[in-house]
């Protein structure tokens, strides 16, 4: 029988901001649910980030900021995501984001945002859900 | 009947109505699995009050820090707790932007000195133009690069407001001295001699290792700057407060209760041990160390007797361990006491934080402390607390304070079988886990290999598979969320006084700020002077606090000086530890 692939996930911190709970919580969280995750610390560059995205082929880039730098950072890694051909990446986001720039994240190419109280479950749903497909 | 008969007694009943009354009335509604507790004598046997408890302000602190539960009285500006400070903590975007918002605050009556946020680049070393941290400058906190910035801040704290009168808070970890060197300087320009500066840094590194991350060296080089500070602060600074240490962020960055004060005292006795090495008498510094807050939960009677714990547990460290003979060096001073921990406040039905915080200042007036109600509670909706969600959290405070009469009794729970008994059992288990960490050789080697990360992260995600399976239960976010729960909102009224637009627009000017002191300083003195620190630092004996002071004076960025440091010192090795 032919083995399924994981789904493949980078949990990165991007930036200075050291807050880690969230994303160290998603990545054995994710990790519970049969994903292959790789947590890249703190203080990465978006360069750092999309580096690791391409080397390890992931299939999702979780991006995880509480420092209010999410506009500059997750923009900058989707762009540099596609600039290097990696269209079909699912990028995400979560953290201290408000309200109203969940749609500018979204225009520009984050899918999703997930906010403090989001249940692990649902995450890994909407991973399962939007992931690119086996081609 | 004598005491052990007594005991027997109550055990040979508490049996019978476990069997006859409690367990049947549990299955009755189904409870048989947690049926309700209740606690007695037994609990507590070998309670002994002088030695468990002792009175409020004395030994072993169990009780309370201080004789009083201090209630200001009413008037203008009077703040709940006694504190009068120019604003909570705060800091905005540029020095410029900074100063206008503690002038502004002034006008409301908020007076006394700063409890200073700064950026993450400064925090973490870097100048506002370094590529690197594009996007950070002004975010979190203020941004600092050179004495000029300190100079434009505190314009706003003049006369009455002046350096040798406020006490000006700072929190910063990884570059304390090159901070409090350009405090330093700033005093010296205004004719204010260092001795009478008042303030408190947060200096405590060796949590950011743990939880937060605003490090820049290894843990050990870190320890040397740790120690710079006590040599330099005791025989210098006599109004300055050496550290401000905060099991409260390990416990938000996911350690457990036990684990945050196991971890806490162990970083605690090895800040002590620097002190003690260094060759500093115990009670001429230990009264210097302060705490800023060990963490909180909605956990009621459990975070009061933490607080118990914590009291007796540090007393007894410095006064068996240490030999300290004051009082003030087995005290912890501490702004906050229980409370419920940013980490419970939930973003859905966000008003319902201000309950929250409510039912943590009950905790803390109950477990000997003064009540605040904290966080505000739109804590988790975004940066920069709405001035209604802390006139709220402010009023709460107060009528708990002079509405209620809480305040007029300190440790009302002392001698509760229950809460005596908890008391024990969460220093108990604290000692076993410090025991843990003693047995790798303390904090340090702790964090070198790990350890505490791992343990908090492990705990974190225990919490959260916990809150997955419905086990905790927090009400708007895993339970009582169907479509016919009404989805409360709350909209800002006043505005915010530091606007989006300025927000924006910080990046750019402190950087152009920053470029007008590198134009117009003596580029060359300052090159001599980072020399001079950079064969300092290779001297392990050498106390780098003088040359702080000299470069400050210079306009030195603090990113040269930090980057003179990690020639020297290296930089900690990013932790990834999943």
């Amino acid at each position: 029988m032919e083995q399924q692939r994981k789904i493949k996930v980078l949990m990165a911190k991007p930036g200075l901001d050291g807050h880690d709970r969230g994303a160290k919580v998603l990545a054995f969280g994710l990790r519970d649910q049969g994903m292959e995750v790789i947590y890249t610390g703190r203080r990465q560059s978006a360069q750092q980030i999309v580096n690791s995205a391409l080397q390890e082929d992931v299939d999702v880039v979780g991006l995880s900021c509480l420092s209010g730098a999410h506009l500059t950072f997750f923009p900058k890694v989707v762009d540099m995501l596609r600039e290097n051909g990696a269209d079909d990446m699912l990028v995400i986001g979560g953290g201290i984001i408000p309200d109203e720039h969940i749609p500018i994240l979204k225009e520009k190419g984050v899918t999703e945002i997930f906010g403090p109280g989001t249940l692990l479950k649902d995450i890994g749903d909407f991973i399962r859900e939007n992931v690119r497909k086996e081609t | 009947m004598d005491k052990n008969e007594k005991l027997n007694n109550i055990k040979k009943k508490k049996a019978e109505w476990e069997e006859k009354v409690l367990i049947p009335a549990a299955k009755r509604f189904g409870m048989e699995k947690r049926p309700t507790k209740f606690h007695t004598p037994l609990d507590i046997e070998g309670f002994d009050f002088e030695r468990d408890v002792g009175f409020p302000g004395q030994y072993p602190f169990t009780a309370a820090t201080y004789p009083v539960n201090l209630v200001p009285r009413i008037q203008k500006g009077a703040k709940p707790g006694g504190l009068k400070r120019a604003s909570q903590y705060s800091g905005y975007g540029t020095a410029e932007d900074t100063r206008d918002y503690y002038k502004l605050m002034a006008n409301l009556s908020w007076t006394g000195g700063p409890n200073l946020a700064l950026d993450l680049p400064t925090q973490c070393g870097y100048d506002s133009d370094n590529e690197m941290v594009e996007g950070e400058v002004g975010k979190v906190g203020v941004a600092i690069d050179t004495l000029r910035d300190f100079e434009v801040i505190f314009e706003a704290f003049t006369g009455d407001q002046d350096l040798d009168k406020i006490a000006t808070n700072i929190t910063i970890n990884a570059s304390v001295g090159i901070m409090i060197a350009m405090y330093i300087a700033l005093a010296e320009k205004r004719g204010i001699p260092m001795a009478q500066l008042k303030g408190t840094p947060q200096n405590d590194i060796l949590k950011e290792f743990v939880s937060r991350g605003t490090y820049i060296y290894p843990p050990k080089p870190s320890m040397r700057l740790f120690r710079d500070c006590v040599v330099f602060f005791t025989e210098n600074l006599p109004g300055i407060n050496i550290t401000s240490i905060g099991g409260y962020h390990i416990r938000e960055g996911g350690a457990t209760r036990v684990q945050e004060l196991a971890y806490s005292m162990a970083i605690g006795i090895a800040y002590l041990q620097e002190g003690v090495n260094a060759g500093v008498d115990i009670d001429a510094f230990a009264p210097k160390f302060t705490f800023n807050a060990f963490g909180g939960s909605m956990e009621f009677f459990k975070e009061i007797a933490f607080q118990r714990a914590a009291r007796r547990m540090w007393a007894r460290i410095l006064k068996e361990r240490f030999g300290a003979k004051k009082k003030d060096s087995m005290r912890i001073r501490m702004p906050l006491s229980a409370h419920i921990g940013c980490g419970a406040t939930t973003k859905q039905r966000a008003l319902n934080n201000l309950t929250r915080s409510v039912v943590g200042a009950i905790a803390a007036v109950l477990s000997g402390g003064s009540p605040m109600a904290f966080p505000p509670y739109d804590e988790p909706m975004g940066l920069g607390w709405s001035l209604e969600a802390r006139q709220l959290a402010e009023d709460a405070t107060r009528i708990i304070m002079y509405e209620t009469g809480m305040c007029d009794v300190i440790d009302p729970l002392a001698g509760s079988y229950y809460v005596e008994s908890l008391t024990n059992e969460i220093e108990e288990a604290a000692w076993k886990e410090l025991e843990k960490v003693e047995e790798m050789g303390g904090a340090v080697p702790a964090i070198e290999t790990g350890y505490m990360q791992r343990e908090s992260a492990k705990s974190a995600a225990e919490r959260q598979a916990r809150i997955e399976r419905r086990e905790d239960l927090i009400v708007g976010v895993n339970c009582f969320t169907e479509e016919y729960e009404l989805d409360v909102t709350t909209s800002k009224i006043v505005e915010h006084p530091y606007s989006e637009e300025k927000r924006y627009e910080a990046e750019k000017r402190q950087k152009a700020n920053l470029a007008e002191v590198k134009r117009t300083r003596n580029n060359r003195e300052v090159t001599r002077l980072l020399k001079e620190l950079e064969k300092a630092a290779k001297k392990e004996d050498v106390n780098l606090m003088p040359f702080f002071i000299n470069l400050a004076k210079e306009y030195a960025t603090l990113q040269e000086q930090c980057d003179v440091l990690r020639g020297v010192f290296g930089e900690w090795q990013l932790d990834t530890f999943v």
